[in-house]
């Protein structure tokens, strides 16, 4: 048997209130938790939702966050098929199937004029946080940087870089290639310039998150408008 | 009105992959494990700091976060996260723990929460320590990690203010005509700014707790103005905080410093090293402790510190293993 004390004084030898708690009821509870369907704990969260959701979206009347996850949606099919749409494999700490992904449904009075969603992605100087606003049709109304430690970090966050992206979806990064870092000549994707050549890695990373977050965004919210 | 019915339908469609899949909550499963050696004590510990503090002992938690949403959005958010921990010394016992307890209700302008949340007050209103082995001037008796109450805060463009009034007991709820009032205005956000500077100030009768210990009946004066610094750049981390005031009739004077340097892909080992220098109930101490953190998947951290306090003239090298996940139900 254990004790549990609630509250106990300076001096005191036994606890003033205590609970007798049967080993049973806890090797029962660890049971219980390891036989639940876990998550991973890392997420893309706005640091202050209310303050970027009116940022982004000045018409909104209110947002809701929701939670989803690969695993929670399709499993390791739905991975693959990322992963593929991707051209590139989920890895590290930020890219597992069941990382709970934060999304803000965005509304004006009752209806939904957009979302806004956050990822994670492996940055030069550990992780970088690439958040898009999205309109109904999966068109970007906004990109920025939310996390990013680089010392170019003021290039890669002026507007005048996050404005490139604006108007361009998933169908424009269907031809990025992760991996390389190229895009098809003459597409919107590779028309967006990198204004901080010293930080070359944190430029791919976050088109490498922009097209992540794309298809998230497809699989999660659009119903795969863009899946070919 | 048929017309409307297709369109209708579609909507809904559409509206079906998310209100399918997606959840309003997350509930975190938390273990650690924590060992080490204490040189005063001359034998291992099962704590970071103290046996009566509250952090960190080896424990089994949870981590629960739900959004209270309407038709129109979100309006509030309960936390609640609560630790069984184990007393390893003498008698083992176990001691369950309440850390957030809390309702944030959503205005327009500001959000009010009530229950058991950080006081704002200093680098602990926005530091996440509750994992870490490295401690905040918070856990040395100068505010509280957490504290029961009511709190008000607003974010602008720039950064944050806030207010709390709590009751000065810390982790327990007392009343002994102990209470405080805190707040604290800030520059920068710390993840989009890089930066983030707080001047702080709190005034209140609290009580002498350690963890759920009380230590004294009577509540003390505390009055404390500070001012607090977080600063990144690349993989370099610098938090420092300043406080001056009075505690108890006596001058209380207060320096702490971390430095954090993060290496590996994905910031994965992070080295810290953190001096904290105080002056009070007319004594002078210093500590100084280093840490590592290595984080060897998305669910399991490992940490180590070694720190020296030289009031206690104790030498420590503690030991954690921390998982943390996610489950569905």
């Amino acid at each position: 048997m254990y004790r549990i004390p609630i509250l106990r004084m300076r001096g005191d030898r036994l606890p003033l209130n205590s609970v007798r708690v049967p080993r049973f009821f806890l090797i029962f509870l660890i049971i219980s938790i390891i036989a639940a369907p876990l998550l991973a704990a890392v997420g893309c969260e706005l640091n202050d939702p209310d303050r970027d959701v009116k940022r982004l979206f000045p018409e909104s009347t209110g947002y809701k966050t929701l939670y989803v996850s690969v695993a929670q949606k399709g499993g390791e099919e739905l991975l693959r098929r990322i992963e593929e749409r991707l051209g590139d494999k989920f890895k590290g700490l930020f890219e597992t199937a069941d990382v709970p992904y934060t999304v803000y449904q965005i509304f004006k009075g009752k209806e939904t004029i957009g979302y806004i969603h956050g990822v994670n992605q492996k940055g030069q100087y550990g992780g970088v946080q690439v958040v898009l606003a999205l309109d109904l049709e999966g068109n970007i109304k906004a990109f920025y940087f939310q996390k990013l430690t680089n010392q170019y970090a003021k290039q890669l966050r002026d507007p005048e870089f996050g404005r490139q992206f604006v108007g361009l979806n998933l169908k424009d990064f269907e031809d990025y290639d992760v991996a390389t870092g190229r895009a098809k000549p003459g597409s919107r994707a590779a028309a967006i310039k990198n204004p901080a050549p010293e930080a070359e890695s944190d430029f791919r990373a976050a088109l490498r998150a922009t097209k992540k977050n794309l298809i998230l965004c497809d699989e999660f919210l659009l119903g795969n408008k863009y899946l070919k | 009105m048929f017309k409307k019915i297709p369109a209708f339908f579609l909507m809904a469609l559409a509206a079906l992959p998310i209100l399918a899949f997606s959840s309003s909550f997350l509930f975190f499963l938390e273990v650690q494990g924590i060992a080490g050696w204490s040189s005063a004590a001359k034998k291992a510990v099962f704590y970071s700091m103290d046996q009566m503090e509250a952090m960190q002992k080896p424990s089994l938690g949870f981590d629960y976060v739900q959004r209270l949403s309407g038709a129109k959005g979100d309006w509030a958010v309960l936390a609640v996260q609560a630790r069984l921990a184990v007393n390893a010394e003498g008698e083992k016992t176990l001691e369950p723990q309440l850390y957030n307890a809390y309702l944030k209700f959503k205005t327009r302008s500001v959000d009010i929460w009530i229950g058991h949340n950080r006081p704002k007050f200093g680098l602990s209103s926005y530091l996440d320590n509750h994992a870490q082995l490295l401690q905040p001037l918070s856990m040395n008796g100068f505010g509280f990690d957490r504290d029961w109450g009511i709190g008000l805060e607003h974010d602008f463009a720039g950064g944050n203010a806030g207010f709390s009034l709590t009751t000065g007991s810390g982790m327990p709820l007392l009343f002994k005509g102990n209470f405080l009032l805190a707040g604290r205005y800030s520059k920068g956000v710390l993840d989009q700014d890089n930066y983030t500077v707080g001047l702080s100030a709190l005034f209140g009768k609290v009580l002498d707790v350690m963890g759920y210990h009380l230590l004294a009946e009577a509540p003390v004066q505390l009055a404390l103005a500070g001012i607090d610094i977080t600063w990144r750049r690349d993989n370099l981390e610098h938090r420092i905080e300043f406080m001056a005031g009075d505690r108890d009739k006596y001058g209380a004077f207060l320096l702490f410093w971390r430095t954090g340097l993060s290496l590996l892909e994905e910031g994965r080992l992070k080295i810290e090293a953190q001096p904290v220098f105080l002056i009070a109930s007319q004594k002078t101490r210093i500590q100084f402790s280093v840490g590592a953190t290595y984080l060897a998947s998305a669910d399991w951290t490992l940490r180590a510190m070694v720190t020296y306090d030289q009031e206690k003239k104790d030498s420590r090298i503690v030991f954690q293993v921390y998982y943390y996940k996610g489950i569905r139900f």
